[in-house]
């Protein structure tokens, strides 16, 4: 089978990648393992919320100029640009999003912090300015023996932030067959049941009745809409008082919608989705990748002209670490492991900027991969299995995802 | 000053390890009034770091006859008083070819001496009966092992302590003695969690610290020569085997393997270290390497296997007191009666031995008590079960977290509240630990904090350690503002005790695993943030 484009990886940052081609018109297979970190994200988006200190960023353009030199955004030819892009192909693909590249805004956290972030999407909770909360009370509305949205953390937060809080929870007749098996009350799980608009309808009632007079925002968890966003638009709406939405502990629904909307406008565009399947061995030839061979395609070889490596960090094995090196394990490619030896990869303080954070695979100014020390000139990586950043501290995950996947769908495109 | 409910005591046991909880169990079942007090959380040193292996005292029998003697009688006696805690799980010596299979011989003769039922196996037959063992093996001979669990053992003499009306002061340290001409009459305690002191009086205090008991006799102007010996574990994802395997030879560095509930453990390397290094020992990646080494000798599959965590526990060895050089050490029982010994009336120092003699010690220093305070009742700690291993019909348990809760508290289980919703709840998918667990640990089992939780209900123990239960269980733990921001400081130092064990060995699936943890409680939910007080315990390995 051969392609204009092949991209291993089915997160954010190989479907910005693969959507942006696609809508130049190319050819585009994808290959996805199936999860992507976005399960374990908040429903928005950060760019670059915190700077080398840890302190929030609030105007993150020109922290992006100030970031060191191995940081990805270098290799960006118009971040400001790019950013614009990403946020309307998000829009394209029926997720609608709050935020620019000027100016963060702060996102709410499970057990009640304030983050800053750069998208956040439509019904989400936001915070224009961390230093003056936009409500005076608010109802926390969880829905009963939900133990992933920590309501006692969230509410003690926003009091702290001098916001008084009412903690309430509702349940509907039809939650309560989840409720007798106790693994079930799980986000994905109460998505699943909160489906049809009579239940929409049902529980909104409840909430109004728990929440409807006196509050100025009523917070709800993220746990509606796996697939698009109407319901949980629908439900803030039959709400009748202002309602937002906050992250819950994983798997977040909102990620969830968000990688099954881009995957839908992905497929739409015409793109082949192989999911389930994982790459196993590129053909080289000289420093060009001719094609690669995956567990499920038995023996089938899948070719293309370009090939885009986007199989994430450690935590989605698009790198590997074993007793006494770092490499990255689908097509061997080289791996920037900072010259340490594994003694000195993580630290002993978990808060510590871990090294093994910044791990990756090394590119060129292109962000065309390396094998033995020689560039492959078909051969690209984005998103987290770059090297050179640390999203823990610096908050870039959303950024360095769907940037470095835009431009490099420029380079191929030029 | 204030002092413990101004009361006098019969007895204060210092150190909430198995021997003080063994202690205070003993003194209270013969009547008398008791006081046991702790620094830190039950089974924080030697109990809690060691391979949770109940010893058959085979691995003794050729070099120390006494305590191989003394195992296997405390071994019979705990499958009946301490049957929830004790899995029977049968042991295996094996020896490979670098060995001496001459060896084997004198180890069966001296077990069978010691009274240790010893059986040679062919070295096929071992691999039917243990799949894991190294297949290269020459020789098998089958034991009377098993494994224990050490959190709860310690919790149930705790308990059983104060059904026969025993106090119990947690993160109570003792900071002084009292000592009034040539007697010592009480400790001066510090609460360690609000920095307030308190006298407590007692007629004889018994210092039960282990390897801390150097420290402690210190403050009575005693001197008893300790040598920390520290001692390095690797816990492994999954339970590889489900035999003890020993090494069929003279003991050495990590040569016992043994399966803890769902995980198993190697150790134990061996190093002597200062004093002061004892309240926060690490594990070295040298003795990964050597751990590492000699495990995959015993059970090959344990180099492909996930390491959860390494931790390291010290063992406190004494010096004979015959010997001057202080060189010559007991590997026995020790019991010091400083009246006799140092002049010092009201003082008994119980050191020494192991965590399978732990109710023969207690057994020898409450006799000495109760000859201090002139009582004659004798002991019966070797047959009364602890509280949950009562013998009781077993009741049908049909969900997987009532069958683990089952297994964790034994009969106590029944007293857990179940049936509604918001109680059963899950918590911690991989220990299965219910809301209703939590809430019954926090009221009955000296609960304060999550690593405390962890000890008494494995919450964060599984292969995620602590990825969403940790932040749930805080949840349910935390009840208004106040306790929020202590919970959220809670789940900080806990996420950052869990990377204690994980560090020294964090590659292949442990780096992706930290790196996820990460993601979830510090982007995502921001916990290092909104923490306001970075006191790290390191000591609460």
């Amino acid at each position: 089978m051969k392609f204009d484009i092949i991209i291993i990886g089915g997160g954010l940052s190989g479907l910005t990648a693969g959507i942006a081609l696609a809508e130049a018109g190319k050819d585009v297979a994808l290959v996805s393992a199936g999860q992507s970190s976005l399960h374990f994200g908040s429903g928005s988006l950060d760019l670059l919320g915190c700077d080398e200190k840890g302190n929030d960023i609030y105007k993150p353009l020109d922290a992006i100029k100030a970031v060191n030199s191995k940081h990805q955004y270098n290799k960006l030819e118009d971040v400001s640009s790019l950013a614009g892009v990403a946020k309307q192909l998000l829009e394209r693909a029926g997720i609608a999003t709050t935020g620019n590249i000027t100016s963060n805004h702060w996102r709410i956290t499970p057990i009640g912090g304030l983050m800053p972030t750069w998208l956040s999407m439509e019904g989400m909770a936001t915070i224009e300015d961390p230093d003056q909360m936009p409500w005076r009370k608010v109802a926390l509305v969880n829905i009963i023996n939900y133990l992933d949205f920590p309501t006692k953390f969230l509410a003690s937060g926003l009091r702290d932030k001098g916001v008084e809080v009412d903690v309430k929870a509702v349940s509907l007749p039809e939650l309560q067959k989840l409720r007798q098996s106790p693994t079930e009350m799980r986000s994905s799980n109460i998505a699943k049941v909160i489906e049809s608009n009579e239940l929409i309808v049902k529980l909104a009632e409840e909430v109004y009745k728990v929440a409807g007079e006196g509050y100025d925002m009523v917070l709800l968890p993220a746990v509606l809409g796996m697939t698009n966003s109407e319901k949980s638009q629908q439900l803030l709406k039959l709400i009748k008082v202002p309602a937002r939405y906050v992250a819950t502990l994983p798997p977040s629904v909102p990620g969830v919608r968000m990688q099954t909307m881009l995957r839908k406008r992905f497929t739409a565009l015409g793109g082949t989705f192989f999911t389930g399947d994982q790459v196993t061995e590129g053909l080289f030839e000289d420093n060009i990748l001719k094609g690669v061979k995956t567990a499920k395609l038995d023996g089938t070889t899948l070719e293309a002209d370009n090939f885009i490596l986007a199989t994430g960090s450690f935590m989605s094995r698009g790198l590997k670490a074993d007793y006494n090196r770092v490499y990255e394990p689908a097509l061997g490619v080289d791996v920037d492991d900072l010259g340490l030896d594994r003694k000195t990869w993580a630290k002993i303080d978990v808060t510590d900027a871990q090294p093994y954070m910044e791990m990756g695979v090394k590119t060129d100014e292109n962000l065309r991969c390396m094998r033995n020390g020689t560039t492959i000139s078909n051969l690209f990586a984005v998103g987290s299995i770059l090297s050179g950043h640390n999203s823990i501290k610096r908050l870039d995950a959303g950024g360095v995802d769907m940037l470095t996947a835009l431009q490099v769908a420029n380079n191929i495109i030029k | 000053m204030t002092t413990v409910n101004n009361n006098h005591y019969d007895v204060i046991v210092i150190g909430g390890g198995i021997t003080g909880a063994g202690t205070a169990r003993d003194c209270a079942m013969r009547g008398l009034k008791v006081l046991l007090v702790e620094r830190h959380d039950f089974s924080t040193g030697a109990t809690g770091r060691n391979h949770g292996l109940m010893h058959s005292g085979a691995r003794y029998a050729v070099t120390d006859h006494e305590s191989a003697k003394e195992c296997i009688q405390e071994n019979m006696i705990l499958r009946k008083i301490a049957k929830h805690c004790v899995e029977e799980t049968d042991g295996l010596f094996i020896t490979l070819p670098e060995d001496d299979i001459n060896f084997q011989a004198t180890f069966v003769q001296k077990c069978t001496e010691a009274g240790i039922s010893a059986e040679i196996i062919d070295p096929k037959q071992a691999i039917l009966m243990e799949p894991s063992v190294n297949p290269e093996l020459i020789g098998a001979v089958k034991v009377p092992d098993a494994s224990i669990d050490p959190f709860r053992l310690t919790m149930a003499n705790v308990l059983d302590a104060q059904l026969h009306g025993a106090e119990v002061l947690v993160y109570h340290e003792v900071i002084d003695v009292i000592i009034e001409q040539d007697r010592m009459v009480g400790v001066k305690l510090r609460n360690n969690h609000n920095g307030e002191t308190l006298d407590a009086y007692a007629t004889v205090t018994v210092n039960a610290a282990g390897i801390w008991g150097a420290l402690i006799a210190q403050m009575a102007g005693v001197k008893i020569n300790m040598f920390p010996a520290k001692g390095s574990l690797l816990i492994f994802g999954h339970r590889v085997n489900h035999m003890v395997i020993n090494r069929c030879r003279k003991p050495a560095n990590a040569d016992i393997l043994v399966p803890d509930d769902a995980v198993c453990v190697i150790g134990t390397t061996s190093l002597r270290i200062p004093i002061e290094e004892c309240d926060d020992m690490r594990v070295t990646p040298e003795e990964v390497e050597e751990l590492l080494a000699e495990g995959m000798k015993l059970a090959p599959s344990l180099g492909s296997t996930r390491i959860l965590r390494g931790y390291a526990g010290v063992r406190p060895l004494v010096a004979s007191d015959d010997d001057p050089s202080g060189r010559s050490i007991s590997r026995g029982i020790v019991t010091l009666d400083h009246e006799k010994r140092d002049g010092l009336a009201g003082f008994i120092t119980i050191t020494g031995g192991k965590m399978m003699t732990y109710r023969l010690m207690a057994e020898e220093v409450t006799n000495l008590v109760c000859q201090k305070l002139n009582i004659n009742k004798s002991c019966e700690t070797a047959t009364t079960p602890l509280p949950g291993s009562e013998p009781k019909e077993e009741t049908k348990r049909f969900s997987f977290s009532q069958k683990a809760a089952q297994g964790r508290h034994g009969t106590l289980n029944d007293t857990i509240e179940r049936g509604e919703a918001a109680n059963d709840a899950l918590v911690c998918e991989c220990e299965g630990v219910s809301v209703g667990e939590v809430r019954y640990a926090v009221t009955k089992l000296h609960v304060h904090n999550l690593i405390n939780l962890r000890r008494r209900t494995r919450v964060g123990m599984g292969t995620c350690q602590g990825e969403l239960c940790a932040c749930r269980a805080a949840g349910v733990m935390c009840n208004d503002d106040k306790s929020a921001q202590k919970a959220i400081n809670d789940l900080n130092g806990f996420i950052n005790e869990r990377w204690k064990g994980m560090q020294p060995v964090a590659w292949g699936d442990n780096l992706a695993e930290a790196q996820l943890t990460a993601t979830i409680y510090q982007s995502l939910l921001g916990v290092d943030k909104l923490a306001n007080e970075r006191r790290i315990e390191y000591y609460e390995i």
